[in-house]
């Protein structure tokens, strides 16, 4: 079955949403795959589809005070385009997919998607980013990090849309970003880090760490992050063994077609231990 | 080399496959034609108990082993995959049947309501397995020299054992083939590099004579051994499904459908014993290969002789006991892949050579040299190198381009450099081109020819090639010389488009064809030559002892590889490759660069990153999100050089190319990766994940 429906706006695409179930349907570039039946033969679908990416409420790209917003229709691509985006977010979309994917695929379609390997979503956990849910009655706003409640699960209800991502504004002076996958570009990712800092006269003012792939959801600690908050960056290697110890038993990796369990842990704990000793000890005054 | 021959022209097929105009056979269409779709065993190995279909809809059917008219068998080398499976099946992904229909959508659904009954049995996978369960297809050997003497005379005896994996050719465009009867005659269509070897499984499998048949390929867009023998068995379901259904019938494969079902290059294990002697040098090699075949035997008996006359790569070894089998497993039959067994045998070589030279703390590059052949030497098998083997000019010039020494000597943590030697037969192994005798026409109406060929231009650039070396022979322009549609109704049995051999056996047909054309030029408006051919005289061949030239001549290369391997993640990058090659004379450089390059990537990421794994019968990495193949990204700078060395029976002194790209890079790497991590690389691919895991291991 392949049935859609094109709303002209907002308000009627959140009718839509309130009054038959849906499946909103931004890029397609995760719904197209996930559904094909072969080449030449329509994807089926069990439900209609919602096409909201001509929406143009969805299409807003602002900074409110420094938080960025950015609709749900907005594509990756634009956001690379945009000078409002931070140059950290702008490594990590530039390697997600190629182009072509890039110029479909939305935001909101990588966080609704709910995968561990969204490659967004490191970076959206690390800032402490929000979504907006809109139902004909009701917006709501929720952390990222709670609004994804498993893979493949969201807090989203029938009739809602996502409507928008606020990214909270954060300066760093320490960025480190490593995606790894089975080859250099169009590659899903096998394991990412995202380490972010600030740091003032050797000391860490903030600093949070994300890792992708590497277990059912995001991993990220606000618990050990507070570990390093307040400490001097030379004390690091003195607590390392512990926080390595701390986030080994966050990182429940699986095996898998494209990398083993055993490789996704290892990796990601020399990933951390390069960002904490090598990216921050070259901050020390 | 900038001139003649050798000066690139524009491929005459470039403009239309860049502008979309190709038509492909997925752009295809015919009237009231009809799609096919596989429905495929589930299971590795069982018995099947019973099929149950759904209720076929007017104009749907069902097409199995009891509509085929003659031999239910896809004739190869070895005849034994069952067009449709019969009361058992070996391996998931066997076809079992057809259903036919108008429309792909309805053809999707019916398939999900076909129930199929198994009774399982115990497979066997992998090579271990199959070892020691004995499940040989095949066992060959051959010896040279006195090797018990050898080894028993040795100072030193080194073993090794090395391992390659599976790989997928990864073709642009997907296996296709059509069918339709028109005036009783049986047309096939679709993308191959075989037209005649489909033709004679059609023969058999449809039972009806030559006459009735004609098969026309279809623009074919890469195949690189997977074009092989593969569509002889799409095209006689295809051709059965035509004959039942009395309508045209079209089978596109998806891509994962492809991945999981078409075959694959052969997995190795390659054991290695080398006697020295009291100089260090090998006097003695006992190699014992094993392929995994899949569950078919096919054309794996070839790959393996392929295989086992490659064993000594360029190296001159007096005392030799070479041994190879293939095994039968419950996986996807394996088949032709660029390099025919030859790539898994060098990379054990050149591996072997590395460790020993390594371990005698000797220069890897110097020591392979002192054990090179020389013109006049013998090769494995008792033939004789006839052609001036250059391999002291190639060695040099790699070395300046490379700054070989100098980097050896900089080397920096976790980057290194590494070098391989190889070659390449070029054409059939053995008797193979006495036995197919390769046929071409050339005609003329007035003044422009039309060259007939069976070869096929698949994007390796075969078409530009026979033009080009017809065109320079008969002192016309390129535009004069019309390339016939490949159509076994119209052009002569040239022989496949396999084993590097179209160029130099192909080409040298025609370019003997165009010079009696030259001499008779003016003789009348039309005029039509045809040329047959003969093996030379002083080619000796046993095929019972394998004794005698496995090859008529060799092309020849080295190539340089510098790497980096990331020391958080092992993650290895291909800084550049170096490359020197001896094919004789280029017959054309841009399209000769094409395939250096093309070969040499493909060869990194068979070293690299294609890791594709069998689990109990199945695919691991059955689709193109999780087998990777190398995007330019992963694809380093390469300098490329060649050295002439005309061989007086190609055209032009062209021999063979295609293949002799990919036979060289993974040693190279390997060799790098070895140098960079400072230990023996026994197995590609070098995924991050192994690298890791036996660093773990010291
Ligand atoms: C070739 C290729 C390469 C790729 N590479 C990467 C990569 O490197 N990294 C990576 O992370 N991903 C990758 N992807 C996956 C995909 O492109 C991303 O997840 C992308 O961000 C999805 O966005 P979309 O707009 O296409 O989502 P869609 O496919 O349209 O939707 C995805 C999910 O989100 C839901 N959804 C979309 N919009 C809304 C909304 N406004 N409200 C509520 N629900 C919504 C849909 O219902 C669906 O469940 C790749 C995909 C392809 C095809």
């Amino acid at each position: 079955m392949l049935d859609g429906y094109l709303p002209a706006k907002l308000s009627e695409a959140l009718d839509m949403m309130a009054e038959c179930d849906c499946i909103p349907f931004a890029g397609g570039t995760d719904l197209m795959v996930q559904h094909a039946r072969g080449s030449g033969v329509r994807p089926c679908f069990d439900k209609t589809l919602l096409f909201v990416s001509a929406l143009k409420e969805l299409k807003t790209f602002d900074l409110m005070g420094k938080t960025l917003r950015i609709g749900a229709a907005v594509t990756l691509s634009e956001l690379l385009e945009n000078a409002a985006t931070p140059q950290i977010f702008k490594e990590i979309l530039r390697q997600m997919a190629a182009a072509p994917t890039r110029h479909m695929a939305t935001l909101a379609g990588n966080i609704c998607n709910a995968s561990p390997a969204g490659d967004t979503l490191p970076y959206l956990y690390a800032m402490d980013a929000e979504v907006i849910l809109q139902s004909r009655n009701e917006t709501r706003v929720l952390p990222v990090a709670d609004f994804i409640t498993a893979p493949k699960r969201t807090q989203r209800k029938n009739d809602e849309l996502l409507t928008g991502i606020r990214i909270p504004a954060a300066e760093f002076n320490v960025e480190s970003y490593r995606k790894l996958g089975q080859r250099k570009g169009m590659s899903l990712t096998k394991a990412s880090f995202l380490g972010l800092a600030s740091t003032a006269n050797g000391r860490i003012e903030d600093i949070r760490i994300a890792l992708g792939s590497v277990a059912p959801h995001i991993v990220r600690s606000r618990k050990i992050e507070s570990k390093l908050t307040g400490k001097n960056i030379k004390d690091i290697p003195g607590i390392l063994q512990e926080l390595q110890k701390d986030y080994s038993a966050l990182i429940r990796p699986i095996d898998d077609a494209r990398s083993t369990a055993a490789y996704r842990k290892q990796v990601s704990l020399r990933l951390i231990r390069d960002f904490l000793i090598n990216c921050m000890l070259k901050k020390i005054p | 080399m900038k001139t003649g021959i050798s000066k690139a022209v524009e491929r005459t097929d470039a403009r239309k496959k860049i502008r979309g105009e190709a038509e492909y056979i997925a752009d295809r269409h015919f009237e009231e034609q009809l799609y096919a779709k596989t429905i495929r065993s589930s299971k590795a190995k069982a018995r099947i108990l019973e099929i149950r279909l759904p209720e076929m809809p007017a104009d749907y059917f069902a097409v199995g082993r009891n509509d085929v008219p003659g031999l239910n068998r896809m004739r190869t080398v070895v005849s034994d995959h069952p067009i449709f499976a019969e009361e058992q099946v070996e391996y998931i992904g066997q076809p079992l049947f057809l259903l036919v229909g108008p429309d792909r959508e309805k053809l999707c659904d019916l398939a999900d309501m076909v129930n199929i009954r198994y009774e399982e049995e115990a497979g066997v996978f992998t090579l271990e397995e199959a070892e020691k369960q004995d499940t040989v297809f095949t066992d060959y050997q051959y010896r040279k020299g006195d090797p018990a003497a050898a080894f028993r005379d040795a100072a030193q005896i080194i073993e090794e054992e090395f391992r390659t994996g599976y790989q997928e050719h990864a073709y642009l465009e997907p296996q296709g083939i059509a069918a339709e009867y028109r005036n009783g005659i049986l047309y096939v269509y679709g993308s191959m590099q075989c037209p005649y070897y489909v033709r004679n499984a059609l023969l058999e499998t449809m039972a009806i004579p030559d006459k009735q048949i004609r098969i026309i390929q279809t623009v074919t867009g890469g195949a690189f051994g997977g074009k092989e023998e593969f569509p002889s068995l799409t095209a006689c379901q295809v051709a059965v499904a035509a004959k039942k259904t009395e309508k045209p019938v079209m089978m596109i494969y998806d891509r994962d459908e492809d991945i999981r079902c078409s075959t694959k290059r052969h997995p190795s294990l390659i054991r290695c014993r080398a006697a020295l002697d009291k100089n260090n040098a090998v006097t003695g090699l006992e190699m014992d290969v094993l392929l995994n075949a899949g569950a078919y035997n096919g054309l794996s008996p070839v790959v393996l002789q392929r295989a086992l006359f490659s064993a000594t790569g360029v190296y001159d070894i007096p005392h030799l006991r070479v041994r190879g089998r293939n095994y039968r497993t419950n996986m996807t039959p394996s088949g032709a892949f660029r390099g025919f067994g030859a790539p898994q045998s060098i990379f054990a070589i050149e591996m072997l050579m590395l460790q020993i030279a390594v371990r005698l703390g000797e220069d890897p590059l110097e020591y392979k040299m002192r054990h090179a052949l020389k013109q006049g030497s013998q090769t494995c098998t008792g033939g004789k190198v006839r052609e001036e083997v250059k391999l002291p000019e190639i060695v040099g010039k790699i070395r300046k381009m490379s700054a070989y020494v100098k980097k050896q000597k900089n080397k920096k943590p976790f980057s290194g450099i590494g070098a391989s030697l190889f070659l390449h037969g070029c054409g059939f192994t053995g008797r193979g081109e006495s036995d197919i005798r390769g046929k071409v026409i050339l005609s003329k109406d007035k003044d422009s020819v039309t060259l007939r060929v069976s070869s096929v231009e698949m994007g390796q650039g075969a078409e530009t090639v026979l033009r080009k070396i017809v065109a320079q022979s008969l002192d016309i322009p390129i535009e004069k010389v019309n390339y016939a549609q490949v159509d076994t109704g119209a052009v002569p049995d040239s022989g496949p488009t396999v084993a590097s051999r179209t160029t130099m056996i192909v080409g040298g047909l025609l370019q003997e064809c165009a010079k009696e054309m030259k001499a008779r030029w003016r003789e009348c408006d039309r005029l039509e030559i045809e040329k047959v051919y003969q093996h030379p005289s002083w080619l000796h061949w046993d095929d019972s002892t394998f004794q005698g030239d496995a090859y008529p001549v060799y092309s020849w290369g080295a190539n340089i590889a510098e790497v980096e391997v990331d020391p958080i993640s092992y993650e290895i990058s291909v800084k550049k490759i170096y490359a020197v090659y001896d094919v004789g004379v280029p017959v054309d450089l841009r399209t000769l660069d094409g395939q250096m390059q093309g070969g040499i990537a493909q060869g990194i990421g068979w070293a690299t990153i294609e890791l594709m794994e069998g689990e109990a019968g199945r695919l691991k990495q059955s689709n193109l999100t999780d087998y990777k193949v190398p995007t330019s990204m992963d694809t380093p700078e390469m300098e490329i050089a060649y050295v002439n060395n005309p061989y007086p029976y190609g055209p032009f002194g062209a021999k063979c190319a295609g293949e002799l790209p990919f036979v060289g890079s993974p040693p190279a790497v390997a060799a790098a990766v070895s140098d960079a991590l400072g230990r023996k690389i026994n197995y590609i691919p070098l995924t991050p994940e192994s690298l890791m895991e036996s660093d773990n291991e010291d």
